[in-house]
Order: C-alpha cells, then sequence, then structure tokens
C-alpha cells in the first residue's frame, strides 16, 4: 500500500504544481487591478506607484511567481493586500467554519445514499423506486439558493425551529446540541445534490451487483436478499462508490460557498469572494491552491481506500 | 419403519408436465418431465435453447423474472413450484444446490472462501463460530481441495478456475442437500480439470448419495458421469434412456444427430488423415515464430512472468496450425502476437517473410491487412449498432477497396459464402443465432482475402451440432481459398478435425509439434498424452472399463 501511494505521489506533485502556475496566472488575467482597488480612483501615479512596489507587483512576473513559490515552500502564505493580516490566520478562521459544515453535509450525504439506496434494492418495489427516483430528480435538479431559501422559509419562518443563519455562538465544542441546530439547515441544504447523485449511483451499481453470477450462487444456498444485499453486494458496490464519494467531495468544497452565503456562514466561501472582487492577490491565490490541494489529497485517499477495499488489488494475483 | 420405506422410495425429484413461458412467442420449456431417484445421476442433454438450464431453474426456483412456469415439481412428493420466497429460501440450499459453469465468476470477489462457506452455513441455522470453520475445512477436504485450512483465508482470485469450481460445489454440498443441479459445470474448465471435477462428482454422490441432475451439452461428460439420459429438443423431451442404451442405440433421430455431430479424437494406432502435401522447400512461409518470448507484469514492479517462453514455429501457406495447451499456456498470446496485438520480448515473428515488428507505417497496415482475426465469441465481436452487411463491408471501407457498388458486391459474395442467404445483409446481431453470427464473422474475417487467418477458439461457444456445421464451412473454405490459418482450441478433438500441424503448449513453452496425425495418433510427450486421456470419450463402456469407481446402478444394469 506505501508503495501503491508513493507511485501516484509525483502525478499529484505535478497537479499540484500546474494549478499553482495557472491560478497565478489567471488570478492576474481576470480584469482589474489590486492596486488601483487599494489607491482609489483620486489616487496620483506616484501613490500608485509606490504601493505597486510595495507589494512586489512591480516586479516581472516570473519573478513574482518564482517569489510566492518560494514562499510556499517556507509555509510562508503571504499577507492579504486589503483584509490585512496574514493569509494564514485568515484561511485558518474561516477553515474551521467550512470544514465542519463540508464534512457534516458529507456524513449526511453518506447516511441518506447508503440507507435509501439499501432500502431500494433491499425492497425492490415499485412505488419506492418511483418515489426515490423523484426525490432524487429533485433534489440534483433544484439549486442550493432555492433549497436553501425554502428551508429557511420552512424551519426558521413558517416553523421558528431552527435558527436561520450564523453560526453557534459559543462555538462547536461548548454546547455541542445548539451547534447541531445551527448546523442542520447548511449541511442539508449541501448535502442534498451530493446526496442524491450519490444514492442514485449506489443504487445502480447495487442493482449492477444483484445481476452478477455470484448473487445466484448465493441465492441458491438459500440466503435472503436482504443478507446478499447487506453482506455481499454492498461490500462489492462500495469500491467504486468510495470514487465517486471523492468526486463529490468537490461539489461540496464548491457548494459550499453559496451556502455559505445563504446561512450567513463565515466560513472560506466568504473569505474566497472578498479576495476575489478585492483583487487580493496572495489569498486568491492561496485559497484556490488550497482547493485544489484538498482535491488531490482527496482523490489520492479514495484512491488508496478503493485499492485496500479490493482484495484482488490488496492481494494481487493467483500464487 | 414403513415411513422412511415410502420417503426412500418417492424419488428425489420428479418434474411432471413442466411448461415455462415469457412474454417472448415461444415458450422456452413445453413439456418436460424428469425423474431422478436417490443416489441417481441424470443427463439434461440438448442444445442451447432447449429449455435445460431452465428446468433446473424452475427446480431451484430461480427463474428469471417475467418467467411463468405450470406443470409440477415435486422434491420427496412435496410441491415446490409457485412456493412464495420465503418458503423457497428454506428449500434453496437444504434440500436442492446448484452449481453453476462459470466459476470465475460465481463466487464473491471480495470475501474469502471460509466467509462464503459460513455464510451458507448461516442461511439454514446452521453451524457457528468454531465448528463453522470446522465444517468448512471439512467441506473443503470433500472437495478435496489441498491445505483447506490456509485456503479458508484465501479470496477467490487466488485460486485457479478448477478450485475455483471446487469451492462452488463445497458451497452447494454444505447444507447436505438431496439433490445437487449442476448446469455445465465442466464447460469452462481444462480438459484435464475438467476429468477431475467428474471424477469428484461421481465421487461425491458414491460416498454421500447425492441425485445430481446435470445439464450439458457435452456427449463426453454424459458418458462419464450420468446413469440415465433424458434428451430436450426446443422444450420437450424427445427421448430418455439409460446412458449405456442410448449410446449404443439412440431411437430418436435427434440424438443421432446430437451424437454423430461431437467431434472424436483417433483412438491409439488409428490412421487419422493423409499427410499433406510436402511444400516446396523454399516456398516462404506464411507465419514463422522464431525463439518468440512475451512477458506479463512490470520490471517495475519486480514481477515478471513468462507468457510466451522460447517459441519457434512455422506455418507453411495454405495450412491450418492448431494450437493447443490448457489457459495459461500461452495459445491466445501467440495468436495475439502473429497480429501484431501483444509487444514482445524476444524473437521475432514473421508473416509472410516480413517482420511485423520492425515494419512501419503505410508498410504494417500493408502486413494488418494480410491477416484476419476471428474471436471466440461472437456476441462480443461484432457492433450491435452495425448491420450484418455494414459489419462485413467495414474493412473495405477501412481500406478503401474499391467502389460502392463493388463492396456491395463482395458482402452478398461473403455471404453467399458462409452460405447465409443474401437478404442478412440488412439484418442486425442479435436477430442471428450463435452459430450464424460466427459465419458473419468469419465472412468478415475473409473480406480483405487474408493470406493469415488467426482463430481463437471460435466454435467453443457454440452447440455442437452448430460447432460441427461451422467447422465444416471453414475446412471447406480453407480449402477453397487457400490461406493459411492459426486455429487456437482447448478442444483438442475439434483441433483435430481442422488442423495440418499441431503444436501443444504448456506454460508458455512448445511440448510438442507435428503434423496432427501423429501428434494426436502417436503423442511422443506424456503431457500431450495426459491431455489426450483425460477428454471425455462420448461411450460409456470406455467408462465403465477404466472407472475407478462403479456406482452398483451402472454395474448392475
Amino acid at each position: 500500500m506505501g508503495a501503491y501511494l508513493l507511485r501516484r505521489l509525483p502525478s499529484a506533485l505535478v497537479v499540484l504544481a500546474v494549478a499553482s502556475f495557472a491560478i497565478f496566472a489567471m488570478v492576474r488575467l481576470v480584469p482589474g487591478d489590486p492596486v488601483a482597488t487599494l489607491a482609489g480612483p483620486d489616487a496620483s501615479p506616484e501613490a500608485r506607484a509606490e504601493i505597486a512596489a510595495e507589494l512586489g507587483l512591480d516586479q516581472p512576473l516570473v519573478t513574482q511567481y518564482v517569489t510566492w513559490l518560494g514562499q510556499l515552500a517556507h509555509l510562508d502564505l503571504g499577507t492579504s493586500y486589503r483584509i490585512g493580516g496574514q493569509v494564514s490566520d485568515l484561511v485558518a478562521d474561516g477553515a474551521v467554519n467550512t470544514i465542519v459544515l463540508t464534512i457534516a453535509a458529507l456524513l449526511l450525504a453518506v447516511a441518506v445514499a447508503l440507507v435509501s439506496s439499501v432500502l431500494a434494492v433491499v425492497l425492490d418495489k415499485r412505488w419506492v423506486n418511483a418515489a426515490l427516483s423523484f426525490g432524487n430528480t429533485l433534489a440534483i435538479a433544484l439549486p442550493t439558493f432555492v433549497t436553501g431559501l425554502v428551508l429557511i422559509l420552512l424551519f426558521a419562518v413558517v416553523f421558528p425551529v431552527l435558527p436561520a443563519g450564523g453560526t453557534p455562538p459559543d462555538g462547536f465544542i461548548a454546547r455541542p446540541d445548539i451547534a447541531a441546530q445551527y448546523l442542520l439547515l447548511p449541511a442539508v441544504c449541501l448535502a442534498l445534490g451530493a446526496g442524491a447523485a450519490l444514492t442514485r449511483f449506489l443504487t445502480e451499481a447495487l442493482r449492477t451487483e444483484m445481476r452478477q453470477p455470484y448473487v445466484t450462487t448465493a441465492r441458491a444456498l438459500g440466503i435472503s436478499r436482504r443478507r446478499i444485499v447487506l453482506t455481499q453486494a454492498l461490500r462489492n458496490a462500495l469500491p467504486s462508490t468510495i470514487t465517486v464519494l471523492g468526486i463529490q467531495f468537490g461539489t461540496l468544497l464548491g457548494g459550499a460557498v453559496l451556502v455559505e452565503a445563504i446561512f450567513t456562514w463565515p466560513g472560506l466561501g466568504g473569505l474566497i469572494e472578498e479576495a476575489i472582487s478585492g483583487r487580493d492577490y496572495p489569498l486568491v491565490q492561496v485559497l484556490l491552491l488550497l482547493s485544489v490541494a484538498v482535491f488531490v489529497a482527496v482523490q489520492l485517499l479514495t484512491d488508496v481506500v478503493h485499492a485496500w477495499l479490493d482484495p484482488r488489488v490488496r492481494i494481487g494475483g493467483a500464487a | 419403519m414403513p415411513d422412511l420405506e415410502v420417503s426412500v422410495s418417492t424419488p428425489v425429484l420428479e418434474v411432471r408436465d413442466l411448461a415455462i413461458s415469457f412474454s417472448h412467442p415461444r415458450p422456452a420449456v413445453r413439456s418436460v418431465s424428469v425423474t431422478v431417484d436417490q443416489g441417481e445421476v441424470v443427463a439434461l442433454v440438448g442444445e442451447s435453447g432447449s429449455g435445460k438450464s431452465m428446468t433446473a431453474r424452475a427446480v431451484i426456483g430461480l427463474l428469471p423474472d417475467g418467467a411463468v412456469a405450470t406443470g409440477s415439481v415435486r422434491l420427496r412428493g412435496e410441491e415446490v413450484l409457485g412456493l412464495p420466497e420465503a418458503e423457497l429460501v428454506k428449500v434453496r440450499g437444504r434440500r436442492v444446490a446448484m452449481v453453476f459453469q462459470e466459476p470465475q465468476t460465481a463466487l464473491n470477489p471480495v470475501r474469502t472462501i471460509g466467509w462464503q462457506i459460513g455464510e451458507a452455513l448461516r442461511a439454514h441455522g446452521g453451524s457457528r463460530g468454531r465448528a463453522a470453520r470446522e465444517r468448512a475445512v471439512e467441506l473443503l477436504r470433500q472437495v478435496e481441495i489441498p491445505d483447506p485450512e490456509e485456503r479458508l483465508g484465501f479470496y477467490p482470485h487466488q485460486l485457479s478456475g478448477g478450485q475455483k469450481q471446487r469451492v462452488v460445489l463445497a458451497l452447494a454440498l454444505a447444507n447436505e442437500p438431496e439433490l445437487l443441479l449442476a448446469d455445465e459445470p465442466t464447460t469452462a474448465l481444462d480438459v484435464t480439470v475438467q476429468a477431475e471435477i467428474l471424477a469428484l462428482l461421481r465421487r461425491i454422490r458414491d460416498r454421500t448419495g447425492t441425485s445430481i441432475l446435470i445439464i450439458t451439452h457435452n456427449m463426453g461428460v454424459v458418458a462419464h458421469l450420468a446413469d440415465r439420459v433424458v434428451v430436450l429438443r426446443q422444450g420437450e423431451v424427445v427421448e430418455e434412456a439409460e446412458t449405456r442404451e442410448l449410446f449404443a442405440a439412440p431411437r430418436h433421430a435427434y440424438t443421432r444427430q446430437l451424437l454423430a455431430a461431437v467431434p472424436r479424437l483417433p483412438g491409439p494406432g488409428e490412421l487419422v488423415q493423409a499427410l499433406p502435401a510436402e511444400p516446396a522447400p523454399d516456398a516462404v512461409p506464411a507465419l514463422e515464430y522464431d525463439d518468440v518470448r512475451v512477458h506479463y507484469g512490470s520490471r517495475m514492479r519486480g514481477r515478471v512472468l513468462p507468457a510466451v517462453d522460447g517459441v519457434t514455429l512455422r506455418l507453411e501457406r495454405g495450412e491450418v496450425l492448431g494450437l493447443v495447451g490448457e489457459s495459461g499456456s500461452g495459445k491466445t498470446t501467440l495468436g495475439r502476437l502473429a497480429a501484431g496485438l501483444v509487444p514482445l520480448a524476444g524473437g521475432r515473428v514473421r508473416v509472410g517473410g516480413e517482420d511485423l515488428a520492425a515494419a512501419r507505417g503505410r508498410r504494417r497496415v500493408d502486413l494488418r491487412r494480410r491477416l484476419a482475426f476471428v474471436h471466440q465469441d461472437p456476441e462480443a465481436s461484432l457492433d450491435p449498432r452495425f448491420s450484418i452487411g455494414e459489419a462485413i463491408r467495414e474493412p473495405l471501407d477501412v481500406h478503401g477497396v474499391g467502389s460502392r457498388q463493388s463492396r456491395e458486391q463482395r458482402v452478398l459474395e461473403l455471404l453467399d459464402a458462409v452460405r447465409l442467404p443474401a437478404s442478412f445483409a440488412g439484418r442486425r446481431p442479435r436477430e442471428l443465432s450463435g452459430g450464424q453470427r460466427q459465419r458473419v464473422a468469419l465472412a468478415r474475417a475473409l473480406t480483405l482475402e487474408p493470406q493469415l487467418l488467426i482463430a481463437d477458439e471460435p466454435t467453443s461457444a457454440l452447440d455442437v451440432s452448430v460447432q460441427a456445421e461451422v467447422l465444416e464451412l471453414f475446412a471447406d473454405l480453407q480449402r477453397r481459398l487457400g490461406f493459411a490459418c492459426v486455429f487456437i482450441s482447448h478442444d483438442l478433438a475439434v483441433v483435430n478435425k481442422v488442423a495440418d500441424q499441431v503444436a501443444v503448449l504448456r506454460a508458455g513453452k512448445v511440448v510438442e509439434s507435428g503434423s496432427a496425425a501423429r501428434v494426436f495418433g502417436e503423442p511422443a510427450h506424456d503431457y500431450t498424452r495426459r491431455l489426450l486421456d483425460a477428454v471425455p470419450v462420448p461411450d460409456p463402456t470406455v467408462r465403465d472399463a477404466t472407472g475407478p469407481a462403479l456406482h452398483p446402478h451402472v454395474a448392475a444394469s
């Protein structure tokens, strides 16, 4: 397994290197200029030049890129132009909220997918399948900003049982029950799309497994359908589902930006929005690179889990 | 104890007037009646579509969705046809068990052997924990798997095909069923392994008294194993007889036809066929392997396995070279090498005197044009969206041969050559039977008039009688068109029928090669002899003469 990871590592590093360059270039290609934003409309050319020199933006692009990479290598993420303070501090503040939200949504999505797919395949009833397919289509089709508003209207306005937005005042640890209440709506909103996609995939994967010859063998031995689904088909459908889960994780990260805005959840989503509109180069670069890094890491992890779950990969060919 | 008396004399299985229909117009099974007595081995014989597998599936209640079965299926006098799923679960595995054709897929790939046997035991409230483990070891021992304790922790992919089939058998025997249904249990196996599994099935019957209903199209298997034979055709029983009686004096014309279609190997000392004419000594051979090597696995991961290990063979123009061997012998790799589909690790492959690997660009395309491939499974090798005419024409289109009219003309010629009506050009592959599809594959391969044809198990997926027709067609075309051919097959009798030269392969090496008459008539190598001996002879008297354990039932008759 270690060797497997080692072989995958170079390509992951190449992806990160290419991504760093693309991000660096893209940020500068976007119209708008941080100097203009910082200096204001009435600044003199001298003042602008001074600001540019201070930020290092008067250097050639190659030098800027190399300097940035050098800083990254020393784990120095730089200073924010606009918001002020160390980028690392800003990211760390927002990251906790975003991570909690994303993980909660991920767990929800997995739970929903597992329960509904297994139920649908075990019961194998027409109306269950129809209901599931209806719910899935709805969850995938409705955009986050619609489901978010509907959820707020329903559970915070019409039936005021949950907070409409914000993060728990005492943090996540001190009062877990309160934290859960704050977390519930945004997490559900974020989980819906990913959960539906995952359910759809897992249900189809389970159905495919149920048509495999080994399932016929098991049925011919008198093992019940429920047991076959739970102990055999699910175990076989899991590796490919893990891969899909890894891809869905990217969707979750992207969706978090919107959901955070809807539920006034101060996470990385708000931060990146602010950074982009203010052309805060160091902050944008770090945030984008971070999301690429997380995605790459998740892909690596899913590949490793996939390989580990499949004894044919884990143990290798016939002796 | 009169009760016991009754239950013993009641047949283990009694199928009466079974009929199974789908939404399709033709019923899969029209009227089948079969009886299996205690300790008896009954063979259900017939071609694909005869309803033999459906009959077995009806017995164990595993008919496909949408199938409607009428009639009666009794196990020891108890009706099981139409039982609800909750009741069937108790019957399956406990009273009737089933062994399937394809051991490669019949086991769950991500669970250990031990877990799967345990699951079979748990299904009927059997032993758990330590006792279950002991029972699993006992079962593996019963199906003669070496080191059973250690094998419990193995995953299916760590076992060979024959061992997997033994595990499937162990699963079936786990709850001591009275009746074992075996659906083509040896068809997917090599001959030597097939012989072992057949012998094992007989020993299991002798030891445990389990009745066996075996479904097969292989008359050799029938002769080897069955006490009684039921011949099915299009969902109806056409003949039923004791095995010896059936082989000695088949009553029904269809049975005679089935028996005649079985390709046979020559007996010891029998003269097979006239030796082919000596080729002119200076002629360039159609195909030459010169100390050819192929490796699998990557050097980086430190696992290099030789698939082909120093093979030197020569195929003259207009001759057929049969490559025989068991799975993993490298015969398919050799065929693919001739088409340049596998990277060479050493040696040379020359097609018509030219080195395939050295040719580049246009030259390579021309060389490849001269050879054609026929695969085992015509269903997989024909694009379902192409009509038959388009499939045959495609090589002409690809190489831009002739005008539109001349291509259409060529398609009709080819259809005629493989004895299919011209109207087939507009049909789709799925509208054709397996044999017809394989003829189309043959026509497509011959489109560009190749000098070399590589046929990889071209008849293995076909029924015996269809196989006989396709082989005859093949031999006829080969004589008329004079192409050279590499004919790959695990079936020695089939190779014997078409090949001039034969090479016996084992673990990537040529064990023996020479004229087919010589290699099969007077094998020089032990391995060849062993392969020949393992082929089940379609003659029950041979079994009685050589078979180690005779069932009293057979001995008495």
